[in-house]
C-alpha cells in the first residue's frame, strides 16, 4: 500500500517535471517580453511595460519577412494539399508491389533532413533555369518560389498522411452507387469524396501552414536573397538578442491559443449540430435547440470579453507610470552603485598605502620617485598596480556617463579571466545592459584576482 | 502489354479529368520534388567547382576531391586528416544519438502514463498542453533556451542564489544548453509514436504479468516494450535523423568552439560559396543517418512496414 503510494507519487513528480520541462523555458521567455531590461531575463525585475511590442511593430525587416512567410504560406498550402490529396488517392489504388515503393518515397522527405531538401531545391532549378538559358531575376532564382517548392516537398507528405487516415472509413460503396445512378467520374469525385475528405482537407491545409511558415532549415537555403520570418529571427537572435523577439513570441503563443479555442468550440458545434440530426433522423421527440450564429455563441462572447478585458489591463498597466519605475530603478541602482565605489575607494586606499610602503622599502628607484612628493600619483602609475587601479577609474566615471556596462566588459579584470559568455550576450544596443555586469556575481570573483596579482 | 492495360483501367476507374490531375501532381512530386533534386544534388557534389557559367564544359569533370577533401583535407594542409570536419561529423552523430536516448528516457514514462493511467478529461488535456509548445516556432524555442540557460538566466540565477553553485556555470559552453535544447525541439515526434503503440496494448497482458508476481520492471521489459517496440524504433528514428539534421538549435545554443555538421554545410553554401562540397557534405550526412538507421533497425530486429503503421 505504502509503496503503491510512493510510485504513485513518483510518477505524478516525474509527470509535474515533464510539463515544467515543456512550460518552464516558454513562461519564462513570455515574462522578459514585459520587462524594461535591455537584455532578456526576469531577476532582477525592473519594471512592468509593453514598450517592446512597439519596438516590434517598428522593425521594418520583420515586418517584410512576415509579410513573405506568409505568402510562402499560402503558397505551400495551395500546393502541398492537392499533391498529398493525389498522392493518398494514387495509393490507395496502386498494385500491392508498387504501394511499398511509393509509399517509402513520397515519405521520405519527412525524414530527410530539411538542409538537404533545401540544397537540393535550389541546385535543381538553379541547373534548370541553366537549361532554359533564364534570367538571374526569372522565377528559377526567386527565392519566395524555390521555398515554396522546397517547402511542398515533405509538407505534401505530412497531407498526404492526413488525407491516408481519413480514407481508410471512406465507404467506396457509395462511391460506386452514385457512379451507378449516372453520376460521371468528376461529379462523384466533387459531390462524394471531396465533401467526405472535408475536415481532411480543413487540417491538412491548416497543418501545411502552419509547418510552412516555422521551418527554417530548408528555408534558410532556397529562400536565396528575399528573408521570412524565420530568417530574420534567427539571424536577430544570433547577432544581438533583445526582449522584442519575447515580445514576438507572446504575440504567436496568444494567436495560436486564441486559434486553439475558437478551433475548439466550432468543433464542439459542430458535433452537436450531428448528434441533433441524428436525434432527428431517429425520429425522437427532441428539443432540437436553434444554433445561434458563430458570433453569439455565449462562450466566444464570454472569450473574446475575458481577452479584451486581459490586453485592456496589461496594455494599462505596461503603459502608465513605466518611464517613473524606470527612473526609479535606475536611482536604486546608482546608489547601489556609489556605495561600491565608495566600498572600493578605501580599499584601493588602504592597498595603495601598503603599496607604497613595500615598495619603498624593497625598490630604491620607486622610491625616488616617491621623494618627489607626488605620492598619491605614483601609486596608479606603478606597474603592479595597473589592472587594479584602471578598473576603479572605469567604475569612478560610471554613473556620470551612462554607457556604464561596457567599461566593465572591456576591463582588464574581464580581460584576466573572461568567464563565460558574458561579453557575446551584452553587447546589444541599449545603454542599460551594463548595470547588470556590475552586479554580476562573477565580476566580483574576476576583479578579486585583478587586484590580488596587482599586489 | 500489363503495363497499358493497367493505365487504361485507372483511366477507367477515375474517369479522365481525375487520372489526369493525379498523373500530374503525384508525378510532379515524385519527380521534380523529391527524385530529381535529390539526383542533381548527387550529380553537383562530384563535379569540380566551377562558377555557373562553366557548367556542361570540360572544366566541370568529374572528381571525388570533395569526398576526399571531407576525409583527408586539402592537399596544402599537413595533417593527414580533416581534423575538424571528422571529429564534428562524429560529434554530431553521438550527438544526436545521445538526444535520441534522453528522449526516449523522458517520453516512454510520459506515454505510458498517457495511455494506461490517466482518465477522459485529463488525459485530452495533457495531449493538447503537449502540442501547443509546438505551435511555437523552432528559433524561439532555442531563443526561449538561451533565455534561462544564459549566465544571467533564471536556472544560474537560481543555483547561485541558493548556494548550490558560487560563480554562474557556462552551460551554453559547455553544450547543455543545445542538448537540453535540441531534446526539447522534436520531443512530440518521440511521445506519440510510443503512445500509439502503447496504446494499443491489451492491459490484460499487463494484469496477467502482475497476478503471476512480475515485479513492474519486468512488466514494461517482457510485456509493453515489445510491444511498443515499431513505435519506439519509429520515434527514434524520427528524433535521431532531424537531429543531426538540426540548423536552427546548434546556431543559436552552440558554444562558441562547438559546430554542428549542418553548420559546416551552411558555411560552404554561404561563406565559402563552394557549392558542390556543400553538396557532397549533405550527401555524407544523408547517406550515413540513413545507414545508421537501418543497421539500428537490423540490430533491434524491427521491420520498416511494422514500423510505419
Amino acid at each position: 500500500m505504502i509503496q503503491g503510494r510512493i510510485q504513485n507519487f513518483l510518477v505524478i513528480g516525474f509527470v509535474a517535471l515533464f510539463f515544467a520541462y515543456l512550460f518552464g523555458p516558454l513562461i519564462v521567455m513570455g515574462l522578459t517580453a514585459f520587462n524594461t531590461s535591455g537584455f532578456p531575463r526576469v531577476s532582477p525585475w525592473d519594471c512592468f511595460t509593453v514598450e517592446w511590442f512597439d519596438v516590434l511593430m517598428q522593425d521594418a525587416r520583420l515586418v517584410t519577412g512576415v509579410r513573405n512567410s506568409l505568402l510562402i504560406g499560402i503558397g505551400v498550402v495551395l500546393l502541398a494539399v492537392p499533391i498529398g490529396l493525389a498522392g493518398a488517392l494514387m495509393l490507395m489504388q496502386i498494385g500491392p508491389r508498387l504501394r511499398p515503393w511509393l509509399y517509402t518515397v513520397t515519405i521520405s522527405p519527412i525524414l530527410v533532413p530539411g538542409v538537404v531538401l533545401g540544397i537540393s531545391t535550389l541546385l535543381f532549378w538553379d541547373r534548370i533555369g541553366l537549361m532554359f538559358g533564364a534570367e538571374e531575376d526569372s522565377i528559377f532564382y526567386d527565392g519566395i518560389f524555390l521555398t515554396i517548392v522546397g517547402q511542398a516537398t515533405f509538407i505534401s507528405a505530412y497531407a498526404m498522411l492526413i488525407f491516408i487516415a481519413r480514407l481508410q472509413r471512406f465507404d467506396p460503396a457509395l462511391e460506386e452507387a452514385a457512379l451507378d445512378l449516372g453520376a460521371s467520374h468528376t461529379q462523384t469525385f466533387r459531390k462524394i469524396l471531396l465533401p467526405f475528405l472535408r475536415p481532411a482537407i480543413g487540417s491538412a491545409a491548416v497543418l501545411a501552414f502552419l509547418a510552412s511558415f516555422e521551418n527554417y532549415n530548408t528555408t534558410i537555403f532556397t529562400i536565396v536573397s528575399s528573408s521570412t520570418l524565420t530568417t530574420v529571427l534567427a539571424s536577430k537572435v544570433r547577432y544581438g538578442i533583445d526582449p522584442s523577439i519575447s515580445a514576438l513570441a507572446v504575440s504567436i503563443v496568444f494567436l495560436t491559443l486564441v486559434g486553439a479555442v475558437i478551433f475548439e468550440i466550432s468543433k464542439r458545434r459542430e458535433t452537436r449540430r450531428a448528434r441533433s440530426q441524428m436525434a432527428v433522423a431517429r425520429g425522437e421527440e427532441t428539443k432540437v435547440r436553434k444554433q445561434r450564429p458563430f458570433l453569439t455563441e455565449p462562450a466566444f462572447i464570454m472569450f473574446v470579453l475575458i481577452v479584451v478585458a486581459g490586453l485592456g489591463t496589461v496594455y494599462f498597466s505596461g503603459t502608465v507610470g513605466v518611464e517613473e519605475c524606470k527612473i526609479a530603478v535606475k536611482e536604486q541602482r546608482q546608489a547601489e552603485i556609489k556605495r561600491k565605489i565608495e566600498r572600493r575607494q578605501q580599499q584601493q586606499m588602504f592597498q595603495s598605502a601598503v603599496d607604497t610602503q613595500s615598495q619603498s622599502s624593497s625598490d630604491q628607484e620607486d622610491s625616488k620617485v616617491t621623494a618627489k612628493g607626488t605620492e598619491g600619483y605614483q601609486s596608479v602609475f606603478s606597474p603592479g598596480n595597473l589592472q587594479g587601479e584602471i578598473e576603479t577609474q572605469a567604475e569612478e566615471e560610471q554613473p556620470v556617463k551612462g554607457t556604464e556596462g561596457y567599461q566593465s566588459v572591456f576591463s582588464p579584470g574581464n580581460l584576466v579571466s573572461p568567464s563565460s559568455d558574458e561579453p557575446e550576450e551584452e553587447k546589444p544596443v541599449k545603454g542599460t545592459e551594463g548595470y547588470q555586469n556590475v552586479f554580476a556575481p562573477e565580476n566580483l570573483s574576476n576583479q578579486v584576482p585583478a587586484e590580488n596579482s596587482g599586489n | 502489354m500489363s503495363f497499358s492495360n493497367y493505365w487504361r483501367a485507372f483511366f477507367q476507374k477515375n474517369g479522365a479529368t481525375l487520372a489526369l490531375f493525379l498523373i500530374i501532381a503525384v508525378g510532379t512530386w515524385l519527380f521534380m520534388m523529391i527524385i530529381l533534386p535529390q539526383l542533381f544534388m548527387l550529380d553537383f557534389s562530384i563535379r569540380a567547382n566551377v562558377p555557373p557559367p562553366k557548367f556542361g564544359t570540360e572544366e566541370h569533370y568529374y572528381t571525388l576531391e570533395h569526398y576526399k577533401y571531407m576525409i583527408f583535407g586539402s592537399a596544402l594542409s599537413t595533417d593527414s586528416f580533416n581534423i575538424i570536419d571528422v571529429t564534428v561529423f562524429f560529434r554530431t552523430i553521438g550527438a544526436a544519438i545521445f538526444v535520441t536516448l534522453i528522449d526516449v528516457a523522458l517520453c516512454y514514462p510520459i506515454a505510458y502514463y498517457l495511455a494506461h493511467s490517466a482518465t477522459g478529461g485529463w488525459s485530452r488535456l495533457m495531449v493538447l498542453s503537449l502540442i501547443v509548445p509546438f505551435w511555437i516556432n523552432e528559433i524561439l524555442r532555442a531563443f526561449a533556451f538561451k533565455i534561462i540557460f544564459g549566465s544571467t538566466g533564471v536556472i544560474n540565477n537560481f543555483l547561485v542564489s541558493i548556494g548550490i553553485l558560487d560563480q554562474p556555470y557556462d552551460f551554453i559552453r559547455n553544450d547543455i544548453a543545445l542538448w537540453a535544447g535540441l531534446s526539447y525541439a522534436f520531443i512530440l515526434l518521440m511521445i506519440f509514436p510510443i503512445y500509439n503503440a502503447i496504446e494499443s496494448l491489451d492491459k490484460n497482458q499487463i494484469e496477467a504479468a502482475r497476478d503471476l508476481g512480475a515485479p513492474w520492471w519486468k512488466i514494461h521489459w517482457r510485456v509493453v516494450v515489445p510491444h511498443a517496440k515499431p513505435g519506439i524504433s519509429s520515434g527514434c528514428t524520427m528524433v535521431f535523423m532531424l537531429t543531426a539534421g538540426a540548423l536552427a538549435a546548434p546556431q543559436i545554443l552552440g558554444g562558441p568552439s562547438s559546430l554542428w555538421f549542418t553548420q559546416i554545410i551552411y558555411q560552404g553554401f554561404n561563406q565559402a560559396g563552394n557549392w558542390a562540397r556543400g553538396s557532397a557534405y549533405a550527401i555524407i550526412l544523408l547517406v550515413s543517418c540513413i545507414v545508421l538507421v537501418l543497421v539500428m533497425m537490423k540490430i533491434a530486429k524491427v521491420k520498416f512496414g511494422e514500423m510505419m503503421k
